[in-house]
């Protein structure tokens, strides 16, 4: 299990496409992603669960990813989130 | 003569007999249901074809019609919303069709109170996305489909989804207008993007609407009058009418008379429709595989052919080139998962023909199909994916004959997406009726260069001077021989397409939206020019280079 911080650079923060493309480049990996954020969380794979948690530009999140790709998991979601 | 007043939401004024589109009331059943997993299958199946549907709809649109249909599409697909609803028909025995209307309003409330302007938006599109897959549940057609009777009708109607807007005929369809809705809704969005005129917000639109009517729409003024007198009917006619996305044109002309072939790529009759809308003729790549990605049991030739009939009909009298199952890589359907899927490089593994060859029944059911749909509207061709051999070509060819496709005058073509095929391209045009160039495969594969890793972009240009180069091979090969077309991405870059035609390419097919553009490019274009731009750019030594290079040339020649 990978647990990372990352705070969210792009200006929408997750809405519009960023989550879009978020919850799709989730589905590529083998292990399961979670986003956490003050103490809710969401399958980072399912687009209205990661609505729901409404997260803005600037705001802290952890993702734990759980499973054989966990690391690259990791990497590359952090990346989509940190991109501006 | 009834003047209504509603909102402005599309430019134009349109006029016609009046179409109501009737949202149909959905009968939700209740419980308890006997075989909750039955439903759960039902449930599943029924958020698929909505995604599908919803997917080629935002394949052929552009910019925020797009973003809108893609995300619904994301909606349909996602796993939590699949598991809140079984979990209701399981643990309560709720029917599936009710279920997902439940959980699909329980999110919608979630966002809509969420105080977020843009998640509150969203709440529409998640309701409506439940509602399709409750609507595909239990048989009831959507709002949408043709018009009765002949010549252009106004849409008159409660609401619309923005789905149910793109799926409107821009040819038949005069104007819209609806009762509900906002002039930033979603609907009025996309009713923009089809160049349709339409009102929204009308009070009292349907009741002052007998079905059949006429109306006229101004867009304009956000207007509704019902059985306008003639010098109404006029006025608004003398008016420019709105920007209709294109003309039907089935090829471009060059400043000096060359013809190149314009076609549109689709994976659905949606999707087709919406590229008719923006003036596609003909389609020259049916992504036949992206219907059936989620499909449990391979599709029976029935199945295969009623749909390729209605591809047809849809189509009229273009041609339409039918790419046979691309299963395998990044496509991988259910039926097929326990036999694909654990490949250490599945770009690299058993995909399209490969596995055509290996599960020879799945394509012989295809080819069937497409030689039994054969006598419709369209005038069908049929290729095949990753051939790799001449002898794969040839396995193919007599798999056709044997299927009955030459026989019914379906042509036979070859993809050109792996670099031996661009070596052999010329005993593999002595073999087939057209090449069709895929340059997104044969970019990845010629340069070595995962079409999934971002950070290797470069790599995947178009404009790489190799991949100019091996298309430049593919047209000295073939010519006299086999036609060639490019059917990949690159194919809808204006530029790009400038250097397919002076490499001698004959057809290019394009996401639909790129037409336009492409048309009018090389509509400025001579011939001589072009060829000179692709002898430039592709001895380039890099695609920034030979992109600069290529426009310098067409700007320097230009007529």
């Amino acid at each position: 299990m990978v647990r990372r911080m990352v705070t969210v650079v792009g200006a929408t923060g997750l809405h519009a496409r960023p989550a879009a493309l978020f919850c799709r480049e989730a589905a590529r990996f083998a292990a399961s992603v979670r986003i956490e954020k003050n103490g809710r969380h969401a399958d980072a794979r399912s687009l209205l669960s990661v609505l729901e948690l409404d997260v803005r530009q600037g705001e802290t999140v952890v993702l734990v990813a759980d499973g054989a790709d966990e690391d690259e998991a990791v990497r590359a979601l952090a990346g989509a989130l940190e991109r501006p | 003569m009834n003047r209504l007043t509603g909102l402005p939401a599309s430019a134009g004024a349109g006029v016609g007999p009046a179409w109501v589109v009737d949202r149909p009331a959905l009968a939700l059943p209740s419980g308890p249901v006997a075989d909750p997993e039955a439903e759960v299958a039902a449930l599943d199946a029924a958020l698929e074809a909505v995604a599908v549907r919803l997917e080629a709809l935002a394949g052929a649109a552009t910019g925020e019609p797009a973003d809108i249909l893609g995300a619904q599409a994301a909606m349909a697909l996602d796993p939590e919303l699949a598991a809140r609803s079984a979990r209701l028909v399981r643990e309560s025995g709720v029917p599936a069709a009710r279920a997902v209307v439940e959980v699909g309003e329980g999110y919608a409330r979630t966002l809509a109170e969420s105080g977020n302007e843009y998640l509150a938006a969203r709440a529409a599109d998640v309701a409506e996305v439940c509602r399709l897959a409750s609507a595909e549940l239990l048989g009831v057609a959507d709002a949408g489909g043709p018009p009765p009777g002949p010549g252009p009708h106004v849409a008159v109607a409660e609401d619309l989804s923005p789905a149910a807007v793109a799926e409107l005929d821009p040819a038949r369809i005069a104007a819209v207008a609806t009762e509900a809705g906002s002039a930033v809704s979603h609907a009025a969005i996309v009713a923009r993007a089809l160049g349709i005129p339409a009102v929204v917000g009308v009070a009292g639109l349907l009741a002052a609407v007998p079905p059949g009517a006429t109306v006229l729409v101004d867009g304009d003024a956000g207007t509704v009058v019902v059985d306008p007198d003639a010098e109404t009917v006029a006025r608004a006619a003398r008016r420019p009418g709105p920007a209709r996305p294109a003309e039907i044109v089935a090829e471009a002309v060059t400043a000096d008379g060359h013809r190149v072939g314009l076609a549109a790529n689709v994976a659905g009759p949606a999707e087709l429709r919406a590229a008719r809308a923006l003036g596609a003729a003909a389609v020259g790549l049916f992504r036949t595989e992206l219907a059936y990605l989620r499909a449990a049991a391979p599709p029976a030739e029935e199945e295969l052919a009623a749909a390729l009939a209605e591809m047809s009909e849809v189509l009229g009298g273009g041609r339409m080139v039918v790419r046979t199952f691309d299963f395998g890589a990044d496509k991988l359907p259910r039926f097929l998962e326990h036999e694909l899927g654990a490949e250490a490089n599945p770009a690299l593994g058993i995909r399209g023909l490969r596995l055509a060859r290996r599960q020879p029944d799945l394509l012989r059911t295809q080819l069937r199909a497409v030689a039994r749909a054969a006598g419709g509207g369209a005038r069908l061709a049929v290729m095949a994916p990753m051939v790799a051999t001449v002898a794969d070509a040839e396995w193919f060819v007599a798999a056709c004959r044997e299927a009955g496709c030459q026989e019914a005058g379906v042509q036979v073509g070859v993809m050109v997406e792996v670099p031996a095929a661009v070596l052999c391209a010329s005993d593999l045009a002595d073999r087939v009726d057209f090449l069709s160039i895929g340059t997104n495969d044969l970019g990845q594969y010629l340069l070595a260069a995962d079409r999934q890793e971002a950070a290797l972009a470069d790599l995947q240009d178009p404009f790489q001077p190799a991949l100019l180069r091996a298309v430049q091979l593919v047209g000295a090969a073939a010519a006299g021989k086999a036609r060639v077309s490019v059917c990949g991405e690159a194919a809808g870059d204006p530029l790009w397409a400038a250097l397919a035609a002076g490499a001698g390419v004959g057809e290019l097919s394009m996401a639909a939206a790129s037409l336009d553009g492409v048309r009018a490019e090389l509509g400025r274009r001579t011939l001589a020019a072009c060829r000179a731009a692709m002898r430039v750019a592709s001895g380039a030594p890099a695609a920034a280079e030979a992109r600069r290079l290529a426009a310098e040339a067409l700007e320097e020649l230009a007529p």
